[in-house]
């Protein structure tokens, strides 16, 4: 009887993991069928046509680079201390689990929610308009939790072996993130950022009400009504126009470049974690 | 005549000690009424079954109970120097600074040996080029480590044998200067040879230091330390059951506990 739930397990297991894997590959198949033949370097290297869905995507490229980098330096010293908070300055067991409860939560906010946020904010509270900035702000904020957590889980696969050779050293607790904390868990902080960068750098929601604009803009010269063109958006205006195939090709181009861009920071982001787990797991 | 050749030697001062010392785990109790006395200059052993909480006896000392999750709760008279270790005012930092540790396994972070030997110093004190060296000699001497090494301080410090990384791990404790030595199980994962060389560093560090070392080596007790306390669980809690010369508590155990505990070890 067990061999025989041993198998199901199996197979079930077995089924799931080739469905993600399949389902992965044929969405990237399609996209790279279809867009690859769009891509050139002129597709890659000019700024947008005359007409509408046609030259290249280089501000676009460009526009969201500007983005994910806005993103990553606004979360990543704010979600290196929240992790610290969490996982080191905090001595109530009550208050750990209400900021621990609180970073997961937010980690599961819609991305539609953080561009209604930052258009109130930014947009009409402080009459930025559309921004770049607010853009990189709002996906910031967005990518925080994401980062946090991948930080907290690896902080605390540090052994604690470490923390209490350190401690018995005489190391206060700032002394201790100095030279163990942070210094061991820089793979964590890498793959976060890496990961999180990937989610950002996809998402059109939090830059659609913020941050970009579909033409008539290049790259950004001031904070106050200075838009972007951005990737993701792009596509989302081009896929509006279904039955232009000028458009239809650009969009599938732009989405091959996006996707590249995906993965490259997640295969980026790759030995690091990998260098992380292992850690963990030898300590 | 008696009178002139009476030699009156006062008794070295009390570094440090534990009155009543109980310690708490939520609602569990872990040690219970304990007071112990360790002087200047001694090497005291603590012996005991596993699980009676001699480690956690140490932890106490150097209030590494303070880092445990949830903080175990010390109640009683803890002293170092006279001075109360879980007094309003004290810093705990401070206090393991004075009172170094050695952990049962050697923990060597991923660095050189010159920067795992210095690793604490360098965080208490400002020091240059010239004066780091010399507390670096200073250290892999005192830990018997300095004519291996010598040739290869900035080599990982994972490349040393594991006898020699619980050195390093000495030298980097005696890097600090402190003044009293928590030892737990010091040679637990080491070869007779290694563990030799621990037990004549025990031995040569006393003159400077204070020494308490937990161990379940009875014949290390016997070859290293003067006074030798013995914690016992009694009702599944800690308690010193009983604290004697060395030579006593082994050769006429007071206490049925020690006894049988002794006996026990013996016939393993």
């Amino acid at each position: 009887m067990s061999r025989l739930l041993d198998r199901i397990f199996r197979v079930v297991t077995g089924a799931c993991a080739f469905g993600a894997c399949a389902l992965f590959l044929g969405i990237a198949g399609t996209i790279l069928v279809k867009g690859l033949p769009a891509i050139d370097w002129q597709f890659l290297l000019l700024g947008p046509g005359e007409q509408f869905g046609s030259g290249g995507i280089l501000y676009q490229t460009l526009g969201t680079l500007i983005l994910v980098a806005t993103a990553l330096a606004v979360s990543a010293p704010l979600a290196i201390g929240l992790s610290l908070i969490q996982t080191t300055y905090l001595d109530s067991v009550r208050a750990k689990r209400r900021l621990r409860l609180a970073i997961y939560t937010a980690n599961g906010v819609p991305s539609i929610l953080f561009g209604i946020f930052g258009l109130i904010l930014f947009g009409q509270l402080l009459g930025w308009g559309k921004s770049w900035l607010a853009g990189g702000l709002v996906l910031g904020a967005m990518i925080l939790p994401t980062l946090t957590v991948a930080l907290v889980e690896r902080i605390e696969a540090l052994p604690t072996k470490y923390l209490a050779a350190a401690a018995a050293a005489g190391l206060n607790r700032s002394q201790i993130v100095r030279s163990v904390i942070l210094p061991q868990t820089r793979g964590g902080l890498l793959a976060g950022a890496l990961l999180g960068l990937a989610r950002a750098a996809g998402e059109t929601a939090p830059i659609m009400f913020t941050a970009a604009v579909f033409s008539g803009a290049t790259l950004p010269s001031g904070i106050r009504e200075s838009p972007i063109v951005a990737l993701p958006y792009h596509i989302f205006v081009l896929a509006q126009d279904s039955f232009n195939p000028a458009a239809h090709s650009q969009m599938w181009g732009a989405a091959a470049v996006l996707l590249g861009l995906v993965v490259l920071l997640s295969l980026l982001a790759l030995p690091a974690r990998l260098r992380s787990a292992e850690e963990a797991h030898h300590g | 005549m008696a009178e002139l050749l009476r030699v009156h030697v006062d008794p070295e001062p009390i570094v440090l000690a534990a009155r009543g010392l109980t310690v708490r785990a939520g609602r569990k109790l872990l040690l219970r009424n304990i007071d112990l006395s360790v002087r200047r200059g001694q090497v005291f052993g603590v012996i005991g079954p596993s699980g009676a909480g001699k480690s956690t006896l140490l932890k106490v000392f150097n209030r590494l109970v303070d880092l445990e999750a949830p903080p175990l709760r010390v109640e009683g008279e803890v002293e170092l120097d006279g001075m109360p270790l879980y007094g309003s005012g004290v810093d705990p930092d401070e206090l393991r600074r004075r009172v170094g540790t050695l952990f049962q396994q050697p923990v060597i972070f991923p660095k050189s040996i010159r920067a795992n030997a210095l690793f604490g110093v360098l965080h208490h004190e400002k020091m240059n080029r010239n004066h780091q060296e010399e507390r670096l000699e200073e250290s892999l001497r005192g830990a018997a480590l300095w004519d291996e090494v010598k040739d290869r301080l900035d080599e990982p410090a994972t490349t040393l044998s594991v006898g020699q990384q619980q050195r390093l791990c000495l030298a980097r404790a005696l890097a600090v200067r402190p003044e009293v030595l928590l030892m737990d199980e010091p040679t637990s994962s080491l070869d007779p040879r290694s563990t030799e060389a621990i037990e004549e560093l025990i031995l040569s560090l006393q003159d400077s230091h204070t020494i308490v070392l937990v161990t379940h080596d009875l014949g290390q007790a016997r070859r290293v330390a003067g006074v030798v306390a013995c914690i016992c669980l009694r009702d599944g809690i800690g308690e010193v059951i009983e604290t004697a010369c060395c030579g006593d508590i082994f050769s006429n155990p007071r206490c049925a506990e020690t006894r049988e505990y002794l006996n026990r070890r013996a016939g393993q």
